[in-house]
């Protein structure tokens, strides 16, 4: 099956930053379903694919909590599509969502230490 | 529901669209890069993932989603409910009937027997009244210095006050726009604040001491009641402290009470009247405690923590003592004791109370009927369904899900039932607003109750609809597949099923036989009723009932000055065959008198006669001509009996009896000098009447004495009893009586601007009136034992009909085997009988036990009549084969190829 990498060797998105790397993708502008699995596909380097299965349901919720909003426009290439945009309450959101992040990363790298785990 | 629909569709089409661009946004790239447009496709939507599945989940993070299942639920109920009409209409119906006609008897008794007085602490006021060896005296209550010797020697109570009804006549009080009539009541000074009542403007009457008297400085003033003020003053806030007349007599107002209070219970039903108050003050009259002395009806409140039986002992050793105050042993024998009787309980008499409850105790059991019944229909259905819930199952449906589903269709049934049955409530308070009201004594308006409503359908439901949804519940415990492995849609009905459905048939059965035969005695009681001889013509007699405004009279004769002018210009009106006046036309309930004989002598005899209460009317010599009453012995007044001529009266058979004892010949007491009439003439005996009911329908003609009204004179003791306060006009008609009614109130019009005013009834009116209360309860419950032999006639057809649908296949088989059509008619008619003989049997038991509930109403009939019973049996076989008779021949008819064809 050319064109389609081995599911395996992607890495799952983590539990509960799927809604961080949805925010973070709009702040750089509205974007589609479509577009955001391309852009964080892309950001990654080719490593978090995000399932589309995960992706529309947390798109809905997210709308439903007011984050994000959506409206449909018409692409570039001539297609009518539903174009997410990030609200300011998403963008407050987002801030504490990073920080949360970060003191996540930190507190992980810590434990896990400077050296590459032995097999 | 239409925008809700189509606002979850336009959602859903766009979750669909937005998912289909995904798609073709990955399909454009993926040719961008160089695949062949199928592989894209293909790749896109393997890439993609199962669409149906992501579409389900996203759509579950809407908040909508239960809103939607609820919403779907409900168009399938509609749509389920809608499919079939006839038995959603009849469970509707029967609810509704069952519901609608409790509430509104419920309305009643909480109307009549629940709603708390609206005094301080209710609970501690009593009524006392005074009773002797021979029971209460029913003018009995109390004269002053008997309520001074209570209030001085017991502990137990707080206050007693007194209060004096004032022969519940009508005075006329000069309110802003001319003269109006009222009711008056005359209390005592503790009477208010000792019921915790304060007037809403103005200050009560002062008290002259602890013992209840009002001070003389306050001897003329008056309180008025919110309506009094309302109506007559124009709620006018300036009103106290100003003087009006009252009978000519000039009051100060000194109050306004608020509009809550109505005091005694019942004044404003006395004349339908606003009520205005006076003030006792004591007088001469009242140290002594002789029958001149007024007397008082009384009212006490007990201590706190004071038990009711401990302060009835009290009172009773302390009257046993105040008995030996009265000198004269017939008097002290009538005083001897005292009752207590709570005050809220006094109010309602023990008629009223049996009255009301038995008509609820109808309805209810109506309402069990419906509740039986609509059970027995849901059950029915239930099990026919019970493949649907199978299918339902087996495809994915959750068991939750498919319970929502019922609990949502009986929640519609329960819903459209309640409205249903409000209606009904509504229509049957209304239609019956009337007997209600006069029969027992409501003063409030008649209004469905909503919260008992409410109540009664979660009651109905949580019965009805648990009994019925059992089967479907037993679906969802057992697999599904043994259901639908069973086949045939026929498969139907186990046999333990058909028995519950069998029960509930029965059970209806023998409720419906308890209201019938109920409903059958007081039929034969109201036929019994209306042929009473009645010893007198109601036929075109038209009565007009006047209140005589006699202040207006003072010192002149009213005899030759108002009534003489009065009767002779009626009887010239045209139509009028004949005109009498009397104070009160038999079964009237304007203003009766009753006349106690006090023989003054002390033989055994006299002492007897002391008893006697008799009927006592002042009648005009014409009124033998108007009503046609029998004499029996002796003559009636005629022309020759005046003002100047020798004083008779006349009596008739009861009093004859009563006076004499049964075996004298009524003859005998022609001619005896009963009474004095006035100064100079002692009154004898010249005739006597044939009995006639004069009090009610019901009772046995009462002692009666007439005197002649032409006969009376202002120095006559009778002048002011008999001819001041109310008279009845009775016309005997050429045509139909109510015509002549505006005539004959221009007639008394001109007579008196007062008379205006007067009520005008005929005397078949007042006849069907005098029997109310067997006619409301008869009324009421052919409505309910209707409605209860109509469900349970559509329940027997229901079960049958269900029977033979459920049995084709069998039948089918028989009748290919041989069987006559004459047979297989002859098993489901047989399965009826079966059915109606069993709930007889236990009817028959059932109504015996309830109709003593009913003999309240009962007149001239047993209220364990054989022959209702027999007459109820009768109907219900009847119409109970006949509505098997359409199932019958539905199975008669099963066609066996077909049936056989089907397997």
């Amino acid at each position: 099956m050319p064109g389609t990498p081995p599911y395996k060797n992607k890495v799952e998105v983590l539990q509960g930053t799927l809604d961080m790397l949805i925010l973070q993708t709009l702040q750089w502008g509205p974007m589609h379903g479509y577009g955001m699995v391309q852009a964080i596909r892309l950001k990654s380097s080719e490593v978090l694919q995000i399932e589309t299965g995960s992706l529309y349901p947390a798109l809905h919720r997210l709308e439903r909590q007011r984050w994000v909003k959506s409206e449909w426009k018409i692409t570039d290439s001539k297609q009518r599509a539903k174009v997410y945009k990030i609200t300011a309450l998403g963008k407050e959101q987002l801030l504490s969502d990073h920080e949360r992040w970060q003191t996540m990363v930190r507190a992980i790298a810590a434990i896990m230490g400077p050296e590459k785990a032995q097999s | 529901m239409k925008w809700l629909a189509r606002r979850f569709e336009r959602r859903k089409q766009d979750l669909t669209e937005e998912l289909r661009t995904h798609i073709e946004m990955s399909v454009a790239d993926r040719i961008s890069r160089g695949e062949s447009p199928d592989d894209a496709r293909a790749g896109a939507q393997r890439e993609f993932g199962n669409i149906a599945v992501i579409q389900d989940v996203t759509h579950n993070k809407w908040s909508w989603t239960r809103l939607e299942r609820l919403h779907n639920d409900l168009r399938f109920a509609l749509r389920v409910l809608g499919r079939s009409r006839g038995f959603t209409l009849t469970v509707v119906l029967t609810l509704a009937i069952g519901v609608g006609a409790t509430c509104a008897m419920f309305t009643v008794v909480d109307r009549v027997l629940l709603r708390p007085l609206r005094f301080e602490d209710p609970a501690r006021l009593v009524a006392i009244t005074e009773l002797g060896k021979r029971g209460s005296d029913q003018s009995g209550n109390a004269v002053y210095q008997d309520i001074a010797q209570w209030q001085q020697r017991s502990r137990s109570f707080e206050a007693f006050s007194f209060y004096d009804e004032n022969n519940r006549r009508v005075w006329f009080l000069d309110g802003k726009n001319g003269t109006v009539h009222v009711s008056s009541a005359s209390i005592s000074a503790n009477l208010f604040p000792m019921l915790g009542l304060k007037p809403a403007l103005g200050r009560s009457f002062l008290p002259q001491d602890s013992g209840g008297s009002v001070k003389p400085a306050d001897a003329h003033a008056v309180i008025l009641s919110d309506a009094a003020w309302r109506e007559d003053f124009g709620a006018d806030p300036g009103v106290v402290g100003s003087v009006t007349h009252m009978n000519g007599e000039s009051l100060t107002i000194v109050a306004v009470m608020p509009r809550a209070v109505v005091f005694p219970y019942g004044s404003g039903d006395w004349n339908g009247l606003p009520v205005v108050w006076r003030p006792i003050v004591l007088g001469d009259a009242d140290l002594t405690r002789d029958h001149h002395a007024p007397h008082y009806w009384v009212l006490a409140r007990l201590r706190k923590q004071t038990s009711f039986i401990s302060a009835e002992t009290e009172l009773r050793t302390i009257q046993s003592d105040v008995a030996k105050a009265y000198t004269d042993p017939f008097d002290r024998d009538h005083v001897s004791s005292v009752a207590l009787e709570r005050y809220a309980h006094s109010l309602i008499g023990d008629k009223v109370r049996k009255a009301t409850l038995s008509l609820f105790g109808a309805s209810a059991l109506l309402w069990l009927i419906s509740c039986v019944n609509s059970a027995s229909l849901m059950f029915a259905r239930c099990t026919t369904r019970q493949r649907e819930f199978a299918v339902r199952g087996a495809l994915g449906a959750g068991r939750v899900r498919i319970l929502q589903q019922l609990l949502v269709e009986s929640a519609i049934l329960s819903v459209l039932s309640s409205i249903l049955g409000l209606v009904f409530a509504l229509a049957i308070l209304k239609f019956f607003e009337h007997g209600l009201v006069t029969q027992f004594n409501i003063h409030q308006t008649l209004r469905p109750d909503l919260s008992f409503m409410v109540t009664l359908m979660l009651l109905t439901v949580l019965g009805t609809f648990s009994v019925a949804l059992w089967p479907a519940f037993g679906v969802l415990r057992t697999r599904f597949e043994a259901e639908l492995r069973q086949g045939s849609p026929q498969a139907g009905m186990s046999r333990s099923q058909r028995r519950i459905g069998i029960a509930l048939v029965i059970a209806q059965i023998s409720l419906s036989i308890t209201l019938l035969v109920g409903c059958g005695l007081l039929l034969r009681t109201i036929y019994a009723l209306r042929h009473v001889d009645l010893g007198f013509r109601t036929e075109h007699v038209l009565v007009a009932s006047m209140t005589i405004p006699s202040y207006r009279f003072g010192g002149r004769d009213m005899t030759d000055d108002f009534y003489q002018p009065l009767i002779d210009r009626v009887k010239r009106s045209p139509g009028v065959e004949s005109a009498s006046l009397m104070t009160e036309v038999p079964l009237g309930h304007t203003f009766s008198m009753i006349f106690t004989m006090r023989p003054s002598g002390h033989s055994d005899i006299d002492l007897q006669r002391r008893e006697m209460k008799t009927q006592f009317r002042a009648v005009g010599p014409e009124m033998q001509q108007v009503f046609g009453f029998r004499m029996l012995r002796g003559r009636f007044f005629n022309q020759g009996d005046t003002a100047t001529s020798p004083a008779v009266v006349v009596v008739n058979r009861a009093f004859v009896k009563a006076y004499f004892g049964d075996d004298r010949d009524p003859s005998a007491i022609l001619g005896e000098s009963l009474i004095g009439f006035d100064k100079k003439r002692r009154s004898t005996v010249v005739g006597v009447l044939d009995d006639e009911r004069q009090v009610s329908v019901a009772e046995p003609s009462q002692p009666e004495m007439e005197i002649s009204i032409p006969q009376i004179t202002p120095d006559s003791m009778f002048y002011k009893a008999a001819e001041g306060v109310g008279m009845d006009v009775a016309v005997r008609t050429s045509n139909e009586p109510s015509q002549l009614i505006p005539e004959l109130r221009n007639v008394l019009r001109a007579s008196s601007p007062d008379l205006a005013a007067s009520t005008f009834t005929t005397m078949d009116e007042v006849v069907e009136e005098s029997f109310g209360s067997q006619k409301l309860a008869a009324d009421l419950l052919e409505i309910f034992a209707g409605s209860a032999l109509l469900l349970t006639l559509a329940g027997i057809y229901g079960v049958l009909a269900y029977f033979v649908a459920q049995r084709q296949r069998e039948l089918g088989i028989r009748i290919a085997l041989g069987a006559q059509q004459s047979h297989i008619r002859g098993l489901i008619i047989k399965q009826a009988c079966w059915m109606l003989g069993t709930g007889l049997v236990f009817g028959i038991g059932l109504a015996y036990l309830s109709s003593r509930w009913l003999k309240v109403f009962l007149y001239d009939v047993k209220a364990s009549d054989p022959w209702t019973g027999v007459a109820v049996a009768i109907l219900l076989f009847a119409g109970g084969i006949a509505a098997s008779l359409v199932p019958a021949r539905r199975a008669a008819s099963v066609n066996p190829v077909e049936m056989i064809r089907t397997e």
